[in-house]
């Protein structure tokens, strides 16, 4: 690859001044005027009732009230790859705090208190709250409709049921791999739900105007996959896409929580319902947490099989999610592990299950990781236990089984590039593998531990993006893309993106947030694709104005297109070094002839992406067939942690975390996520814990209670490693790392607890609390009272894995 | 944030008028109003309604610090952050500056009372083991006149007190004597937490010891049996120590909740309580880390 000038380097953030002048607007600093009207949600009691009767008529005659609709008025679903989500529940709810009916008023404080007044009567439905019971024949079910709902093809429903999608892979032959093995470990591992607890939660202004035109102003990762949501479920309006716009102004975080549509689509119907004066519909930190999407809690069964010189020969990795009420995004999580559940290693002989289930806890969806950090939690605690088991040291064992270039993956496609095993040596230098560190306090010891991560964008196959770059008079551009700015510094990778292919500085490149209408089609940000699939678009934009710059300068100066090229903002020629022509003397203006005429015009260019070797047919019993991804991102994670062995408090000593970013076109912001990654990664693996009372209602929707990191609890040091193997179908060669860095935080600390105390925790989060009362012998899931974590009651250990009614 | 519920706001100049108004109530009653960081969230969530809020927070009599007649008076009207700032504080109540350095944030510290810690008396309000440890007065006055409560009196159940009603806390009065102590807190991590545990325990130069624990009861309590058995030690250790970390753990009455479970709560207890009565009987002699750390998660040198 030929050196670069822009890429590789830390460009300025092109948003950083308006993010620290507070220029930088987000949706609830947009003004619109004496007419905005306000709505608030009636939410359901009730985990699972049927709904008998809403009686709205104290609400619509209270104080301020313009209107108050119910599911009566959009009896509608929605979803993103499958259409169980309901704008206003219908004949029954699935959920405690699930939307029944809004109140629409001149002031906050009069819908709030007009939503009290709307009268719901219910029939109490048995709730769904633990897997088990979830999926034992004859089960209550959640969603009778399962087998009538629209949804993409790669998902296998089972109407009838409570099982929302089954992704199923076969590899080899695992009875075979397991004869192979001398030692055979099977052991039960859960994770929690969580939540994603932006700064800024959800909010909506909507407006539909006269002219049957429907604007939203939302916070959100995705205005074009939201646009398109809508216009399929809002076409009984008659609303297309060209009657819809999306504009999303800046977002105060979203860690996936942003990404498809959750109550946006209240406020879009509420407008519909008030045509003429914008309604607005903002989220309080409570509905944030309940009525938006978590993280999925899963249980997961692990059977692996080794050699006595470390090679894995065989793995059965079962997961059942517990989904929520809704699992048209979640499934897609749920879809992602149960062709990734291998971890980053070459395995002959492998069986996945992975099971999204229904259940009466709010809707899960997409989180940083996306099903990875749940499933490496398991996994990676799961390689040190055998590691220990035969004698190795776990990254040996890491080592001999790490997955390469060329590697079959678990459903037959080719491991792209990634250097793992310059990973684990970049991390285990830097945290001193295999050295043993002493405390300085008797009541105090310290713990090393390590796990390696992967991760693959989990796309539709035709998931695409696109970007329009445009000169001004002066030689700087508009580069237009939809991927979010969500703090990750995408608009600044984009615009060196372009810098680099054009010689244009990044400060003249201005990048805007999305507008639906004016700018240029991104699928959703997720998934740590942007900078590949955007970055992909950017590049050929940039490319299509690099052969327009060239063309107009060749004909404008009578020279051969072939002898020129770019440097400095100018055309330059390598026959004529006394030539040089800056863009901003024709790029809309034109070339002056000799004769008063002028060649040329306004410079513009686009440019498209679409990862056209993917495809999502495969075999629906064992996925062979089909290459549903389009390339994995690997990497690993150290740690050294102080243990106090009385209060089982840790201190976080340091991190490192190396991650193979094929390229790193900003190498500052790819530090900047690794960080934040640990950061935010830590906080789930030990002490984020969304909580259930019994009957589903959930317990601490409030950072009273879901405690999220503050600055004290960052670790001492982070030590970012960036390695740079070439994703050959890369902008410059770089895939994503946005999700990566959280994955492997809690097998890491598993393994460090282990190290130090000799003690093994399988539930996450590994919280000071279980990690003193192990110390003294006593298991937390025995004393941890009636609040439920996850979706099952008694000991993890006890768990089935039985899907009822023979059911596969 | 929207408050729906409807409410008039008034700010008395005096505390006879607020009395007045606190003892005559509109329909929903009247709710005094100082630095609001419960009361607010209250109103939001909708969990009190009153008709009334009558904002105390200027009253002349309810602010200040001062030292007189034996005892240190702090007005019910001043925040945390101006407690840890007075040197007269510092100097007399060192334990309720170690307490209000691990109380919630800055921010919250700049607006919130000891006084109004107390009445809302939430089960693990830091203030309450501190003040009991103490012997502190809780003064209040009604429109019949004043009275003096003492904080082992003062605690009834959670979320209840004996303030009379229509009655404000104008301050609290903590007896002036030379002494050491230590406040420990334990938290589900190092950001603002509520206690899911708390010790604090006070030594005099003769080695009588008062100890009392938060989040462990449903109110802060008194530790009367573990104080019995350090009586005397002036540097409690070995067998001494354990036996009152075993007394602790068993005089306390904890439950278990989403913050912790009554194992851990109870575990906690007795660490607690024996590196506090440590840093405690090193600070009686000049020695041991300076006020201000929270020994749970830094180490006492």
């Amino acid at each position: 690859m030929s050196r670069t000038h822009i890429v590789g380097h830390s460009a300025i953030r092109v948003d950083g001044l308006a993010k620290v002048t507070g220029a930088a607007q987000y949706v609830d600093d947009l003004e619109f005027g004496p007419g905005l009207l306000h709505a608030a949600v009636v939410e359901s009691p009730h985990a699972h009732a049927e709904i008998l009767k809403i009686d709205t008529r104290a609400a619509e005659k209270a104080p301020g009230v313009v209107r108050v609709v119910t599911g009566a008025d959009f009896p509608y679903t929605f979803g993103l790859y499958m259409s169980d989500r309901y704008i206003f529940a219908m004949d029954r709810v699935r959920f405690v705090g699930e939307q029944i009916a809004a109140v629409i008023a001149e002031t906050p404080e009069e819908a709030l208190r007009a939503a009290k007044l709307v009268k719901v009567a219910y029939r109490p439905l048995p709730p769904v709250l633990s897997l088990a019971e979830a999926l034992k024949k004859d089960a209550v079910l959640l969603h009778p409709k399962l087998g009538e709902y629209q949804r993409v093809p790669w998902f296998y429903p089972k109407a009838g049921t409570n099982i929302a999608h089954w992704r199923k892979t076969r590899k080899g032959d695992p009875a075979e791999g397991f004869k192979q093995a001398d030692y055979i470990l099977e052991d039960t591992y859960t994770v929690p739900r969580y939540a994603h607890c932006p700064i800024e939660p959800h909010a909506t202004t909507a407006f539909f105007d006269m002219s049957g035109r429907l604007t939203l102003w939302a916070s959100s990762q995705s205005p074009f996959a939201q646009r398109d949501v809508m216009a399929i479920a809002l076409k009984p309006f008659g609303l297309t896409h060209r009657d819809i716009r999306v504009v999303t102004p800046y977002v105060g975080g979203g860690f996936g929580g942003k990404a498809g549509v959750s109550m946006e689509i209240i406020a879009a119907v509420l407008a519909i319902a008030m045509k003429g004066r914008p309604v607005r519909l903002h989220w309080t930190r409570e509905q944030e947490f309940r009525n938006t999407s978590q993280r999925q809690g899963v249980i997961a069964r692990i059977k692996m099989g080794v050699r006595k010189t470390g090679e894995i020969t065989a793995l059965e990795h079962t997961l059942h999610w517990d989904a929520g009420a809704s699992a048209e995004y979640g499934a897609n999580v749920v879809n992602a592990v149960g062709l990734s559940a291998t971890g980053p290693y070459r395995i002959p002989h492998v069986k996945i299950d992975s099971v999204c289930v229904y259940t009466n806890m709010p809707p899960c969806g997409a989180y940083r990781g996306f099903g990875y950090s749940e499933f490496h939690f398991g996994l990676e605690s799961h390689l040190n236990r055998i590691a220990k088991a035969i004698g190795m040291d776990p990254v040996e064992l890491r080592r001999r089984n790490a997955i390469r270039e060329g590697d079959t993956l678990a459903y037959g496609a080719a491991m792209n590039p990634g250097n793992l095993l310059g990973a684990m040596d970049a991390v285990a230098g830097e945290i001193q593998w295999g050295r043993k560190k002493k405390s300085k306090k008797s009541h105090k010891v310290i713990g090393k531990g390590m796990a390696c991560f992967w991760k693959a964008p989990a796309l539709p196959p035709n998931a695409s993006s696109s970007a329009y770059l445009k000169f001004n008079e002066d030689g700087s551009m508009n580069l237009s893309v939809s991927g979010m700015e969500i703090g990750q510094g995408f608009l600044t990778v984009m615009a060196q993106v372009a810098a680099e292919v054009l010689t244009v500085p990044v400060a003249k490149i201005r990048v805007e947030t999305p507008d639906t209408d004016r700018n240029a089609y991104e699928w959703q940000t997720v998934g740590s694709h942007v900078t590949w699939g955007c970055g992909n678009a950017v590049r050929a934009a940039a490319e299509d104005v690099k052969k327009k710059l060239i063309a107009t300068a060749a004909r404008g100066t009578k020279r051969k297109a072939a002898d020129l090229y770019l440097q400095d903002e100018c055309v330059k020629s390598r026959k004529d070094a006394s030539f040089s022509l800056p863009f901003r003397d024709y790029v809309i203006s034109g070339i002056m002839q000799p004769d008063g005429r002028f060649i040329g015009g306004p410079i513009h260019g686009t440019g498209m992406f679409m990862p056209e070797f993917t495809t999502t047919q495969g075999d629906p019993e064992t996925s062979q067939g089909g290459h549903p991804n389009v390339h994995y991102t690997v990497g690993c994670a150290g740690v050294i942690v102080e243990f106090d062995k009385e209060t089982g408090k840790m201190d976080i000593l340091k991190v490192a975390l190396a991650v193979d970013a094929g390229k790193a076109i900003n190498p500052q912001l790819v530090r900047g996520q690794i960080v934040g990654g640990i950061v935010q990664g830590l906080a789930t693996a030990l002490y984020e814990d969304i909580r259930y009372a019994p009957d589903g209602r959930l317990l601490n929707p409030n950072f009273t209670d879901y405690k999220i990191p503050t600055a004290l609890d960052c670790p001492a040091e982070i030590v970012p490693i960036i390695l740079e193997t070439p994703q050959p179908d890369g902008p410059f060669g770089a895939r994503g790392i946005g999700e990566h860095t959280m994955i492997a935080s809690a097998p890491m600390m598993a393994n460090a607890i282990e190290d130090a105390l000799g003690v093994r925790l399988k539930t996450m989060p590994l919280t000071a609390e279980k990690i003193a009362l192990a110390l003294k012998g006593i298991d937390y899931e025995e004393v941890k009272g009636d609040s439920l974590g996850f979706c099952f009651r008694g000991r993890p250990c006890d768990y089935p894995f039985e899907v009822g009614g023979g059911i596969s | 944030m929207s408050i729906a519920c409807e409410f008039e706001y008034v700010r008395p100049a005096s505390l006879k008028d607020a009395l007045r108004l606190l003892a005559r109530p509109p329909e929903g009653g009247a709710m005094p109003l100082a630095g609001g960081s419960d009361l607010i969230a209250w109103l939001r969530d909708g969990a009190v309604q009153p008709g009334l809020v009558v904002d105390i927070k200027q009253l002349p009599e309810l602010r200040g610090i001062r030292v007189s007649g034996g005892g240190l008076w702090m007005g019910a009207a001043v925040p945390f952050s101006e407690l840890m700032e007075s040197p007269a504080v510092q100097k007399h109540a060192p334990v309720l500056v170690e307490a209000a350095g691990v109380l919630a944030s800055v921010g919250i510290r700049n607006r919130a009372t000891p006084a109004g810690n107390i009445c809302s008396a939430v089960p693990c309000c830091d203030s309450g083991p501190v003040l009991l440890v103490y012997e502190a007065e809780i003064h209040v006055a009604t429109l019949r006149g004043t009275k003096v409560i003492p904080a082992a009196n003062w605690f009834l159940a959670p979320r209840r007190t004996a303030l009379p009603p229509g009655g404000l806390v104008t301050g609290i009065r903590i007896p002036v004597a030379r002494h050491a102590g230590a406040f420990a807190k334990l938290k589900r991590y190092r950001g603002e937490d509520l206690a899911q545990a708390s010790v604090a325990v006070r030594v005099d130069a003769k080695g009588a010891w008062r100890v009392a624990f938060g989040s462990v009861a449903p109110t802060p309590i008194r530790g009367r049996k573990t104080e019995k058995i350090l009586a005397g030690h002036k540097q409690p250790e070995g067998a001494v120590l354990e036996q009152a970390a075993t007394a602790a753990e068993a005089e306390v009455a904890p439950i278990t909740d989403i913050r912790s479970s009554e194992h851990y709560r109870r575990l906690m207890v007795g660490v607690m309580l024996r590196r506090s009565i440590l840093l405690a009987s090193a600070r009686l002699v000049g020695k041991g880390a300076a006020y201000g750390i929270n020994i749970i998660e830094e180490d006492a040198p």
